[in-house]
This record gives structure tokens, C-alpha cells and sequence, in this order.
């Protein structure tokens, strides 16, 4: 219970206390004065009566008349008359009469009507008492008035007096929610500085401490942030010529060479540069760089055409390009028309047959490892230096696997998937492998073909792909997910990945929204859905839209594919992601000061680090030793 | 001689265990407040007093009378700055002053003191035909139906009503007789009366 709904309470206790206390003292007052003023009135009757009784001279009937007459005209319960023996002469009594008053009131209250005597005489001599009881009739009446109209004075006073106090106390405890808003946030790894510093010396000295705390964790996010960046800068930049280095096309080509790569196939150029000893003895130094330089420059020229292609320097004399949806007739003309633009490049001092540049030009398909498509392009530099003519290109094309399905083939199998709904979930696990406590369990599409076979998302992703249905069977995943969830997933977190062109799709945004508006509260799992870093980093309007509609709905984020290219980190503090998952080799490449650098930025704002592809224990135990324990990929199945 | 000196010893004894009507305190609170004269006052009337314990109620009634008479006759407004006032019988004499219900309070209370039953004593309100104006004086009643005695303080004689033909009786009040009513049913009897009683008590001056 919050601080203010502790004290509403216990400020309501205390008003409907005091008012029931100020209400029975006021009633109890109202009840003697009205016990008093019965007597009083009882008093002045029997004074001014016996007085009248006196001019009767003892005469019993001419007494009877007076008491009578008075009886008749007032409020009485009880008129005697008694002699001096008090033996009674007279008496007159009547019944209570009905008053429009409840009778609980009556048994509560009981008033007793008080009796008032006076002497009687005749002439000099005392003849009898008189007395006289006022009746309670009236008394009721007045006072069942009285405590309404307390009771509706008290309420009316009651209800301005708390609406009162309650301003009061939002005035009064507002720097406490935003003391809480703050908790709150650094409980949720957001770092919010309180300017207002609440005039409550307790509030602001609390303030003030969570202020200096945020602080500092923000100065600790930062400078990690700024040594990963400079690191960042330095592990993946050749400082020469600008270019990016080998550890980033490592890194970087697992992207394109992944079963649901967006783009499936491509050209990769390598090239070296021969004769450099004998270009450094005639150019010098200077100039040779220069000519690094200017072949920089011609390859990023070259591959501005292709999307997402990569420009590299792999080592002193070699670079590479890679450029995705490049066909093989064009990978050889660029890399035919660089050759012939290499000769202006290259001085008229130098001795071609000595110095010149040699082009391997090799076709990609994305089902190729890292390793298989750096060994086909060094294989087609070597064939480039030894065989080919004076142009110094060779290319040697993919041998290209045998298709299960043909196209069409494929193309009514996910067709029939969408149509007919048979969309179903591969479900894996990632593992906090210290603990073997499972941190969530990764939902993989797959579909089911009209003939029954089930197809994997390895299989039916890269031909969806390619036939453009990759979008519409996202779409599909989706509904079903959120209309039709899995009840044994209750009450477990899940990870679904959406794809780049999923997010970039610009009718899938308002398709999402009303699916979430309507069911997203009713799942009954916790969904995490993941997100490439390249488009979070990126941060793109369509982008902004998801992240906040996923916020709405109590959606996390998490990052997949993080090779930490960005520039800077800001965008993790931001996005506050549950988890960042990086590839197992990425993890491993890291030097331990870049590594310490990136999990101090996701301790500051507690997101996991978790490796993916992680498939033995061996491999399990090296990223043990440098501190990483959550883990997804085949050994996952080896922990339980 | 051995009789003698035991009957002065349970004299003595029987003296000093009756209550005085007046207590010393009070003497001395009235010695501090007014001055000697008024002390001497109170002794002269606990003295009084102390002798007429066992004479006949005649002689009671005239001593008493003849006794509160000499104080002198003072208004209330005069005397205590407010239109009506009962003062208590220390009061009364302590002041020296007082006006017609005061002496009746007075005679009234020394009268109690003395033995007389209170049930034959009433504050009898009056009209005087001499003075054309409203008077109280304190009547006697040896029985109910017998005629009264008046004490007043217009008059040194204690004299039976018939013989003062100058007041017209309007109104007997015995607050004795009304307060044991007025205690049965846990009411109280009159205002004046009741604040008359609780300063006698008090020991008001």
C-alpha cells in the first residue's frame, strides 16, 4: 500500500473519529439541554400554577379546573396535586403522544422527564405540593431534528474537510510520486535526474541521494559506452584508409550468410595488390598509401550501387568486397572495369609486370559458412595471380545444392500454410547455464504443407524469402500467436524475432496495432519480441512507432544479431532491451577490455548478455571463463 | 464531689462533640475577609445560640428574630450590585447588611440549627399594605392548619398572622420540603435554593 493511500486511510480514521466524537458531544450537549429546559419549563408551571392555586382558598373542584386548564394548554406527561401528608388531592395523566420519530431513537435515547414541585397555599397557610412533569413527546421530536440536522451538517462538513485534507495531501506527498516515479524508473533501468528538489527537508535529502546514484550509474553507462565506441572505432577500422577491417567482415558476414538472409546471393571480389616491396623501393612509402587510399576509394565507389554492401581491407595488400544481388555477369565486368581503372591508378614509374592488381570474383549463396565463402574467394584471388590474362580477374562461381522443392513447389506449400493456418511454433529454450534456469523460450515459425510435412523455419524461410511471402507468413505467426496462444506457454516468458522487413513494411504497423489493441492483454505468457540491432541502432521512424506500441502493451524488446558496430550505445539505455543476444564466435572475439566495456553498459542498465549458436559444452566453457552464462543454441539440451 | 466533677465532664464532652453552627474557619475567613467587628459578630451568634439550645420554641423564635433584626436593611443592588440575590446566613452577617430574603435565610438556618423542624418553616412571600411593595418573611407553622407565626424584619414582635393585618400572604416556599422531592427524582428544587445551599455549604462569605 502506498505511502498516500496509508495516510487517506488513516486521515479518513482519524475525521470520521473526531466527527463521531465533536457529533456525540454536540447530541449529548442538545439532550442534557433539552432534559434541562424540560425541567425548567415543568418548574415555571407548577410556580405560576400553585400561585394561581393559592386564590382558590383550598377549594378541591376550583383546583381541579385551574390544573386542568393548564394541563389541557400545555405539553404534560403528569400533573398531582398532594396535601400535606402527601396524600394525593388531584391528578391529571396522559399518554405519550405519536411523534414522527424512529423508535430505535427512542430506545437509545431514554429521556426521563423531570418533576418539578411547587408549595400550594391558601391564604397563610401551605396546603399541598404541587407537581409537575413535562412531557417527552415534544422533547423526542426536537431532538430526533436536532441530530438530523447534525448528522447532515457533520456529513456536509465531513465531505468538504476530507476533499480538503486530500488536496492537501497530494500538495504535500507530490515530490513522493515523484520520488516513486523515480524509483520506479531506476528499478526499470531508466535513469531519470530529479531537477525539483522537494521543499520537505526528509523528501529532498532523499532525492538528492537517488539523484547522486543515478548519477554515477550514468557516468559508469557513459564511459563504457565511450570505451566501447573508441574500441568499436578501433577494432573494426583500418586507420589508412577508412575502411572497415577482417574482424568486422567476420563479424558482419554471419548477417548474409543466414538462413533467412533478405538477400540470398551475391558477388564477392578480392583483391590484392602484387609488387608493393618494389612500388615502396620506387614510390616510397607515401605514395604507395596513397595508392591504398585511392583503391579505397575506388571500391566504395563501385559497390555504392548494391545495398548493404560491405567494403573491406583484410590486410596490408588485400581487400574485399562483397556485394549483395550482384549477378555474376556484373561481379565480373565491375570487377573487369576496376582492373582497367587500376592501370590509371597505378604510377607510370612502376613496372606492371611487377606491380599490378589481381581480382578473385566469386559468387555467394547465403547457405554457405563464413569459412567456406572467405576459402572460395582466396581460392579465386590465387587462380586470379596465376591463370588469368592480362584483365587479372577469375571468377569461380558456388557449386550450388540440389533443391529439395522447385520453386512453384514451394511456393504451394507456404501459400497453402497461409491460406489454411497451419502455422505452428518450434519452441527452443535459452538457459542461464549457472543456474539451468530457463530465461525464456524462443518461438521459431514453422509451417505445414498440404501434404502434411512439416517445414522447419531453416527450410521454408530462405524460398519465402525469395518468393516474397516471408512478410505474410510474419503476419500469419503473429495472429496466431496472440489469437490462438499456447496454453502450455502459460505463465512462461517467450521470444518471437521479427525480421528488418517485417518492421519496414509499412502495412504491417497498423495491422499489428489492432491485433494488440484487441488481444495483447489476454496472452498468457509474457512475449519478448526480438529485433535486429542493425534497425534498432538505426532507429528509424517506422521503428519509433513499434518500440512504442510495443511499450504500450507491456511488450519487452530484445536485440539479436548485436555485433556491436554502432556508434554509440545510447539507444540500448533507451530501448532498455531484456536481453542482447550475440553470436557465440562475436563473444569470443572480443578482447577482454572490449567485453568488460559492453557488459558494464548491460549491467548499468540490466540487460543480459546472452550467446546464441552455442552448440557443446567445450564451447559453453569458453564463454563461461569470460563470464557469460546465458546461453541459447544446441547444448541448451545438454543442461537440463 | 465525684458526681459533680463527672457530670461538668460529660458536659464538656457533649459541648464539644455537637457541631457548631458556625465553623471556625468560617470565623477566621471572616476575620481575615471583613474585619474584627464582623468576627465578633459570629461568636456573639454562635454564643446566642449555644444557650438558646434548650429553651422553648417561642423564646427561640423571638431571640432569633430580635437577633438578625439588628442587622442593618441593605438592597441587593446596594449590597451586591445585582437585582436578586439570596446571600448565605455568613454573608448576611459578615456584611452586616442584607434585604428581606436575606433575613429570612438567616432566621431560617439558625432556626434548623436550633431543632426547629424545617417542614414548619416557610419563606412566605408577601405584600406589605404599609410599604405598598413586595416583602418575604419567614412564617411558623406548629401544625399545618394552624396559623402561622411571622418573623419579620419590619417588625421586632413575633406576631401570629392575624395580627398583621399589613401583609397579604401570596406564597409559601419551603425548600426543605421540596428539595426531598426534588431528590427522589434526582431533580433539583429551585435555582435560588439550590445555589443557596451549595454556598451555606461552601461556606460562602
Amino acid at each position: 500500500m502506498t505511502l498516500y493511500k496509508q495516510l487517506s486511510f488513516l486521515v479518513t480514521l482519524l475525521l470520521i473519529s473526531i466527527f463521531i466524537i465533536v457529533l456525540g458531544v454536540n447530541f449529548k450537549n442538545s439532550t442534557d439541554s433539552v432534559q434541562e429546559q424540560l425541567y425548567a419549563d415543568a418548574k415555571n408551571t407548577a410556580t405560576s400554577l400553585s400561585l394561581s392555586l393559592a386564590s382558590a382558598n383550598g377549594n378541591i373542584s376550583m383546583m381541579s379546573t385551574m390544573i386542568n386548564a393548564n394541563f389541557d394548554n400545555g405539553s404534560y406527561q403528569n400533573i398531582t396535586l398532594m396535601d400535606m401528608n402527601g396524600e394525593l388531592l388531584y391528578e391529571r395523566h396522559s399518554e405519550e403522544k405519536t411523534i414522527d420519530v424512529p423508535n430505535w431513537f427512542i430506545e437509545m435515547i431514554p429521556i426521563k422527564a423531570p418533576v418539578a414541585s411547587a408549595n400550594v397555599s391558601a391564604g397563610w397557610n401551605p396546603i399541598g405540593i404541587l407537581n409537575v412533569q413535562s412531557s417527552t413527546s415534544d422533547a423526542y421530536q426536537h431532538l430526533y431534528e436536532i441530530l438530523c440536522s447534525l448528522a447532515v451538517s457533520f456529513s456536509i462538513t465531513f465531505v468538504i474537510s476530507v476533499v480538503i485534507l486530500y488536496i492537501l495531501l497530494i500538495v504535500l506527498l507530490r515530490p513522493l510520486k515523484e520520488i516513486r516515479h523515480q524509483a520506479d524508473a531506476i528499478s526499470n533501468n531508466r535513469f531519470i535526474i530529479q531537477e525539483y528538489l522537494p521543499y520537505t527537508k526528509d523528501f529532498s535529502e532523499v532525492v538528492k541521494a537517488m539523484n547522486i546514484m543515478v548519477k554515477k550509474v550514468e557516468d559508469i553507462f557513459n564511459k563504457a559506452n565511450d570505451a566501447l565506441r573508441r574500441q568499436s572505432e578501433l577494432m573494426y577500422k583500418d586507420e589508412a584508409t577508412g575502411l572497415y577491417n577482417r574482424k568486422y567482415l567476420l563479424n558482419k558476414l554471419p548477417e548474409y550468410l543466414k538462413i533467412d538472409a533478405q538477400i540470398p546471393s551475391g558477388v564477392c571480389i578480392m583483391l590484392s595488390v602484387n609488387g608493393v616491396q618494389e612500388a615502396n623501393k620506387i614510390l616510397g612509402r607515401q605514395k604507395v598509401d596513397k595508392l591504398y587510399e585511392d583503391i579505397a576509394r575506388m571500391l566504395k565507389q563501385h559497390s555504392n550501387d548494391f545495398e548493404n554492401s560491405l567494403v573491406v581491407r583484410m590486410n596490408g595488400t588485400e581487400f574485399f568486397i562483397l556485394l549483395p544481388r550482384c549477378s555474376e555477369v556484373n561481379g565480373i565486368s565491375i570487377a573487369e572495369y576496376m582492373s582497367h581503372a587500376s592501370d590509371i591508378l597505378l604510377s607510370k614509374d612502376l613496372d606492371r609486370t611487377k606491380t599490378f592488381l589481381t581480382f578473385g570474383v566469386y559468387e555467394y549463396n547465403h547457405k554457405q559458412t563464413v569459412s567456406q565463402l572467405l576459402s572460395a574467394s582466396d581460392y579465386a584471388l590465387s587462380q586470379a595471380k596465376l591463370f588469368t590474362d592480362k584483365t587479372h580477374v577469375y571468377f569461380h562461381k558456388t557449386e550450388s545444392d540440389a533443391e529439395i522443392m522447385g520453386k512453384e513447389e514451394w511456393r504451394e506449400a507456404i501459400d497453402f500454410a497461409i491460406q489454411h493456418n497451419t502455422i505452428h511454433f518450434d519452441t527452443y529454450k535459452a538457459v542461464n547455464a549457472e543456474t539451468k534456469e530457463v530465461i525464456h523460450n524462443v518461438l521459431t515459425i514453422a509451417i505445414i504443407s498440404q501434404d502434411g510435412q512439416k517445414y522447419s523455419y531453416g527450410k521454408f524461410i530462405a524460398p519465402a524469402i525469395t518468393l516474397g511471402l516471408d512478410i505474410e507468413i510474419y503476419k500469419k505467426a503473429l495472429v496466431k500467436i496472440f489469437k490462438e496462444p499456447n496454453a502450455e506457454l502459460k505463465g512462461s516468458v517467450c521470444s518471437l524475432r521479427l525480421s528488418s522487413q517485417y518492421l519496414e513494411d509499412t502495412l504491417t504497423f497498423s495491422e499489428l496495432k489492432h491485433l494488440l489493441d484487441k488481444y495483447a492483454k489476454d496472452l498468457p505468457f509474457k512475449l519478448i519480441i526480438e529485433l535486429p540491432d542493425k534497425a534498432l541502432s538505426a532507429d528509424s521512424e517506422n521503428l519509433q512507432l513499434y518500440k512504442e506500441l510495443f511499450e504500450h502493451h507491456n511488450i519487452q524488446l530484445g536485440v539479436f544479431e548485436f555485433i556491436g558496430e554502432s556508434e554509440d550505445y545510447r539507444y540500448l539505455k533507451e530501448l532498455r532491451p531484456a536481453y542482447i543476444k550475440a553470436e557465440i564466435e562475436y563473444l569470443l572475439s572480443q578482447t577482454t577490455q572490449d567485453l568488460s566495456s559492453l557488459q558494464v553498459v548491460a549491467d548499468s542498465i540490466g540487460i543480459d548478455l546472452i550467446a546464441t549458436g552455442v552448440m557443446d559444452k567445450e564451447s559453453l566453457e569458453k564463454l563461461q571463463a569470460i563470464r557469460i552464462d546465458k546461453v541459447q543454441g544446441r547444448v541448451t539440451e545438454m543442461l537440463s | 464531689m465525684f458526681f459533680k466533677h463527672l457530670l461538668v465532664l460529660l458536659l464538656a464532652l457533649t459541648f464539644a462533640e455537637a457541631e457548631a453552627y458556625v465553623s471556625q474557619s468560617i470565623i477566621k475567613n471572616v476575620e481575615k475577609k471583613y474585619n474584627k467587628f464582623a468576627e465578633n459578630r459570629f461568636i456573639d451568634m454562635q454564643q446566642r445560640l449555644d444557650a438558646l439550645k434548650n429553651k422553648s420554641t417561642i423564646i427561640k423564635l423571638n431571640t432569633i428574630n430580635t437577633f438578625f433584626n439588628q442587622v442593618r436593611y441593605k438592597s441587593d443592588i446596594q449590597n451586591y450590585k445585582m437585582s436578586d440575590y439570596w446571600a448565605t446566613p455568613w454573608e448576611f452577617l459578615a456584611r452586616d447588611a442584607g434585604d428581606c430574603e436575606d433575613y429570612v435565610i438567616a432566621k431560617f438556618f439558625a432556626l434548623k440549627y436550633l431543632g426547629i423542624d424545617p417542614k414548619k418553616m416557610y419563606f412566605t412571600y408577601v405584600k406589605s399594605t404599609q410599604f405598598k411593595e413586595a416583602h418575604m418573611v419567614l412564617t411558623y407553622f406548629e401544625t399545618p392548619t394552624s396559623e402561622p407565626l411571622i418573623l419579620d424584619n419590619n417588625n421586632r414582635f413575633v406576631l401570629p398572622a392575624s395580627k398583621r393585618p399589613d401583609l397579604i400572604p401570596i406564597y409559601n416556599f419551603n425548600g426543605d420540603i421540596l428539595s426531598k422531592a426534588a431528590k427522589k427524582a434526582h431533580q433539583k428544587t429551585t435555582k435560588k435554593w439550590d445555589d443557596l445551599i451549595q454556598n451555606t455549604k461552601k461556606g460562602k462569605i
